[in-house]
């Protein structure tokens, strides 16, 4: 039943797996040690007899005066992220385009280099030139986002060549563990080096992700075909469900002309002649693009905004230390990677994945209340994040990786995952100065219930397509019937 | 051609040479007014009243063994160059208004009695953390109030405050401690510095330890070279290139 799967396909998913690992390592770093950097661009709060006076030595004080208090960074901070995220989902945009028409592996090493040496020149330059702009850092941080959307829709990309349309739902689930696994080593990385001071922290994350562009310049194969092996997106293998397809001619008399537009699973009925790739909006325009888009903007927008201010959300509330901030919020990504596997394997086992999206996203919901009444115990907060990870990285990591290999089919792989992970990111842009606007104002509470607002809206942009699945679920069950 | 690209060289050599002139020129002009600046502050300070130390302050007494006199300062019998002042005498000067003292810092024994002065700033005395006698004119109040000195007294129409208190030991009047990863020091009267602790460095004293940046520079390029090779020879060397 299973594809005869090669070392080669086991070394192509390692290393795709690990240029997005150490992608998000150091994006995780940033969002690490936000509570260090602004600290080194604020002199110190010191209050004296309720009048605020300053410290002396000045040096070690109150030299650095880039923002005058932790508020004002914050905001700052909240900013930058904002512009990384817009720039990043612009940059999917094209990155998915150049992608298919160039040579993945060019492109995929490109970006790693080019964002490590910004991340670099941002984290530890600066610092040790002791040079600190707020313009220079927000145009450091648009070209790392530019440089960074290079990577994501090239390894979907290839993960597309050397993995086919069946087993591919628990393979992506498997897979899309890299961005968690990335945070995971990102948050170690940071929390083991950040004693030395956060430009080590920085120095140590771009090291390694230029290494890793090395390491994959030299070493990835991007298609079977490079060393003559077949390509297995061309193969009609299906899993046991899919045998009802020979009943079909009886039933489809009754089938809805909309829900046969959304039958993204069931083309690979022919092998196709080698396609050429497709332009944008031709690719914008494939069946279930738009509304896998749109749900994947409101829900990229509550996993990043956890994945980004959670430490500081931590720390802040419960007053706890930012490593231990950082160790807790772990259990996150951890819940996301079982989440997106074992959902992944559910749906292909059912041949369908909207229906196992929206009881993720609906049970997701009521986590989000539950975690936002946590209490101030470690424990209980880590395994309540656990859930929530589980329900809401879930079906994140499914939409972007493997919900968008299916839409792309063969021709436009890199190109529709740009789209669906660049409308994701837009929407995560947005929410980012959003949230640190919320969080400001009315507090983390609202915070929260404006994460539930979210999750239910990408619910209602995928109604249709959950429509059309659970009645093709229940043809396909009444035709087994029929069969007996 | 070759002669006139052979003038052409020269004439740049010549210009060359005439900017870097200029430049050293130009440094070596700052570097003396700075030297020469630095002097005059020390030399503005005790020379700020005609004579030396006189004989019948406390500043005599405190001089004759511990250094020497020079205008009216008291710099320290030491064999380095640099001369540090350990006493100062203005009194009986004239003086109303003080903005600064300058390189005075290290004083033990300053006296500022018989002065117009109307008021003294306390940030005057910010940093003079060996300053152990002051003498002011009567009127004025020891910098730091009376609870930063041991012995405040009045003799000879001249307040006298006497040994520093150390303001990090008084835990009535701290209402503050110190941020995370430093500790108090004294830092002149009513004053004092947070100055970071033991194997804390840097900025708001937020680094601890040394980075082994060559160690770990090490390792990842080695491991990079290793594994790149292994994978492209296993890998790419098969690429079939249709």
């Amino acid at each position: 039943m299973w594809p005869p799967y090669t070392y080669h396909h086991l070394l192509a998913f390692l290393l795709t797996f690990l240029s997005y690992v150490l992608l998000h390592s150091s994006r995780k770093t940033f969002s690490n040690v936000k509570v260090s950097i602004s600290a080194q661009w604020t002199p110190s709060a010191f209050q004296q007899n309720g009048s605020t006076s300053s410290l002396s030595p000045g040096e070690t004080w109150e030299e650095n005066k880039l923002f005058a208090d932790m508020g004002e960074a914050t905001l700052f901070l909240g900013a930058l992220d904002s512009i990384f995220l817009f720039s990043y989902a612009v940059g999917l945009y094209i990155s998915g385009v150049i992608g298919d028409r160039f040579n993945l592996r060019y492109v995929l090493s490109f970006g790693l280099c080019g964002s490590a040496v910004t991340e670099f020149v941002f984290g530890t330059l600066t610092e040790w030139l002791q040079f600190y702009n707020v313009y220079f850092y927000c145009f450091l941080w648009v070209i790392n986002g530019l440089l960074q959307s290079t990577v994501w829709p090239c390894v979907v990309a290839i993960m597309g060549n050397w993995f086919g349309k069946s087993g591919r739902g628990f393979v992506f689930g498997l897979w899309s563990a890299c961005a968690s696994v990335g945070n995971i080593l990102g948050a170690f990385l940071a929390s083991s080096v950040l004693k030395y001071g956060y430009e080590y922290a920085f120095l140590v994350t771009s090291v390694v992700q230029f290494a890793g562009g090395v390491v994959v310049f030299f070493g990835l194969l991007t298609s079977p075909k490079e060393i003559g092996l077949s390509d297995y997106s061309e193969t009609s293998l299906r899993p046991v469900t899919r045998d009802t397809d020979s009943q079909r001619p009886l039933i489809s008399d009754d089938e809805d002309e909309l829900c046969d537009e959304y039958s993204i699973q069931q083309r690979d009925e022919e092998p196709e002649p080698q396609p050429k790739a497709i332009g944008f909006l031709q690719a914008f325009c494939l069946p279930g693009v738009i509304p896998y888009s749109l749900a994947y903007a409101c829900l990229k927008l509550v996993n990043y905004s956890f994945f980004f201010w959670l430490p500081f959300y931590l720390s802040k509330n419960f007053g706890w230390k930012e490593v231990q901030a950082d160790r807790l919020s772990v259990w996150y990504d951890v819940g996301g990677i079982v989440g997106g596997t074992v959902q992944g394997l559910i749906s292909d086992l059912l041949g369908k994945r909207a229906p196992v999206l929206a009881i993720s996203l609906l049970l997701a919901m009521g986590a989000l209340v539950g975690y936002s009444h946590s209490p101030n115990n470690q424990l209980v907060n880590g395994a309540l994040l656990a859930t929530t990870g589980f329900l809401i990285g879930g079906p994140s990591n499914m939409i972007s990786s493997a919900i968008s290999a299916d839409l792309g089919r063969q021709e436009a792989l890199a190109t529709v995952t740009g789209i669906v992970d660049g409308t994701g990111s837009i929407g995560a842009a947005g929410g980012q100065y959003l949230v640190s606007l919320i969080e400001s104002k009315l507090g983390w509470m609202c915070v929260f219930y404006f994460f539930i607002i979210m999750t239910g809206c990408s619910i209602l942009f995928i109604i249709p397509l959950i429509y059309c699945e659970i009645r093709s679920l229940c043809r396909d069950s009444q035709a087994r019937t029929h069969q007996l | 051609m070759i002669i006139e690209s052979h003038d052409f060289v020269l004439a740049k050599m010549t210009a060359g040479v005439t900017t870097s002139t200029i430049c050293l020129c130009t440094v070596f002009i700052v570097l003396f007014n700075v030297y020469v600046d630095s002097q005059d502050t020390d030399a503005q300070l005790c020379q700020m009243c005609e004579g030396t130390v006189r004989q019948d302050s406390p500043v005599w007494d405190f001089c004759l063994t511990k250094g020497h006199i020079r205008g009216r300062c008291c710099f320290r019998n030491n064999t380095s160059n640099v001369d540090t002042i350990i006493g100062l005498d203005l009194a009986n000067c004239s003086i109303s208004h003080i903005e600064h003292l300058y390189n005075s810092s290290t004083a033990f024994i300053i006296d500022l009695s018989n002065n117009p002065i109307s008021n003294l700033s306390d940030f005057i005395f910010q940093g003079f953390s060996h300053l152990t006698q002051l003498l002011l004119p009567s009127k004025l109040e020891c910098p730091g109030g009376n609870a930063s000195w041991e012995k405040v007294e009045v003799k000879n129409n001249a307040k006298i405050c006497q040994g520093q208190t150390n303001i990090c030991n008084q835990t009535v009047q701290m209402p503050w401690d110190c941020p995370e990863n430093s500790f108090c020091s004294p830092y002149g009267p009513g004053f004092f510095e947070c100055s970071c602790l033991h194997n804390f460095h840097g900025y708001k004293c937020l680094r601890q330890g040394e980075f082994p940046i060559v160690k770990v520079l090490g390792i990842l390029t080695g491991s990079t070279v290793v594994v790149s090779s292994l994978l492209w020879f296993t890998q790419r060397r098969k690429v079939k290139n249709t």
